[in-house]
């Protein structure tokens, strides 16, 4: 953490190798988070780009509040946010349904002990299996999911990002959670 | 406590976002509650499937691609950069200078209207004098 003030202290007084360096270190969590939310991926990176840009341009007012990531996912989520709300009014389809096949690559690889899948072609299928169920849940949700589980962060710092309380975060993935359990109810047997 | 706040409860546990005490009664929960320690298992198991998920690498060159677009915003003139900010505001500015307008041209009109009726209501002396000396014919006949 220290380390990002440093490097944000002295891109402020104009170190333009200091900014490289955090974009050198952040730009995967920031563009996974965009794509984990938005579902594609050309977009994603063209997001990611813009966040980079406002950092760039709002270093100036980066107070030490909170840490840089935290500062930095806010950034993210919002964009996302706007982003989403710009689609709203257009007709974007993302594909949310699973065919037969998919529905039985997802649960010969849970069904697996390891769950360990070495070909990079399977990998990318269900990375796809995945983000599909992804996209088919509503915007808070896919959130606060990708938040927790795809970037690992705290209830604590989500709650920062979010601009929400401890107890919502722990409902509100509660509740995502049994969404995406209902998305993908054909793995789990009958109640 | 309901089945329901238990299944919060196991939410955050995995997350291991509990207390020991809140981890303790849900322990205990779990071992009389069959349909919430299932309900636990499926949890884990949606938690493995993000495992599965890997992450990405942005888009080739994203860094160049990147620094190309501050070096082009930093070439850009201040108006361009500011242009989608004061494209948000011009519809305000707008709508405020039309309000202006607007209230001063109803002043002026309000000022004109009753100039009209003044001028209307002021007597001019000398066709008072005429108006008196016509009176004054009607009654004594042709004067001097």
């Amino acid at each position: 953490m220290e380390e990002d003030f440093e490097l944000l202290a002295k891109f402020k007084k104009g170190d333009q190798q200091a900014f490289e360096s955090l974009v050198r270190k952040y730009k995967m969590a920031v563009f996974n988070t965009i794509y984990s939310i938005i579902g594609d991926a050309q977009e994603a990176d063209d997001i990611a780009q813009e966040v980079f840009l406002k950092v760039y341009t709002k270093a100036g007012s980066f107070k030490r509040k909170s840490s840089f990531p935290t500062w930095l996912y806010r950034i993210t989520v919002n964009r996302c946010v706007d982003e989403l709300r710009k689609r709203k009014n257009k007709i974007i389809s993302l594909e949310t349904e699973f065919d037969q096949d998919e529905k039985l690559k997802l649960k010969d690889v849970l069904a697996s002990k390891e769950g360990d899948i070495t070909e990079e072609l399977k990998r990318k299928e269900l990375e796809d299996i995945i983000q599909k169920a992804m996209n088919s849940l509503p915007e808070r949700d896919r959130i606060i999911l990708t938040l927790k589980e795809m970037e690992g962060l705290s209830y604590k710092e989500i709650s920062q990002i979010m601009k929400i309380s401890l107890g919502k975060v722990k409902v509100w993935l509660f509740r995502a959670r049994q969404k995406l359990k209902g998305k993908l109810s054909f793995l789990y047997p009958e109640e | 406590m309901s089945c329901k706040k238990f299944r919060v409860l196991s939410s955050a546990y995995l997350d291991q976002e509990i207390t020991k005490d809140e981890e303790k009664k849900l322990l205990n929960h779990l071992k009389t509650c069959p349909d919430c320690a299932r309900e636990l298992e499926y949890l884990k198991q949606l938690k493995g499937i993000f495992l599965l998920k890997g992450k990405r690498e942005p888009l080739e060159f994203f860094e160049t691609r990147l620094f190309e677009r501050i070096k082009n915003k930093a070439k850009q003139p201040i108006w361009q950069a500011y242009f989608p900010v004061f494209k948000r505001s011009i519809v305000v500015i707008l709508i405020f200078f039309s309000l202006i307008l607007g209230w001063v041209n109803y002043k002026k009109l309000f000022y004109h209207r009753t100039t009209e009726i003044i001028s209307d209501l002021l007597v001019d002396e000398q066709s008072d004098e005429n108006f008196e000396e016509e009176l004054l014919e009607a009654y004594y006949g042709p004067l001097g």
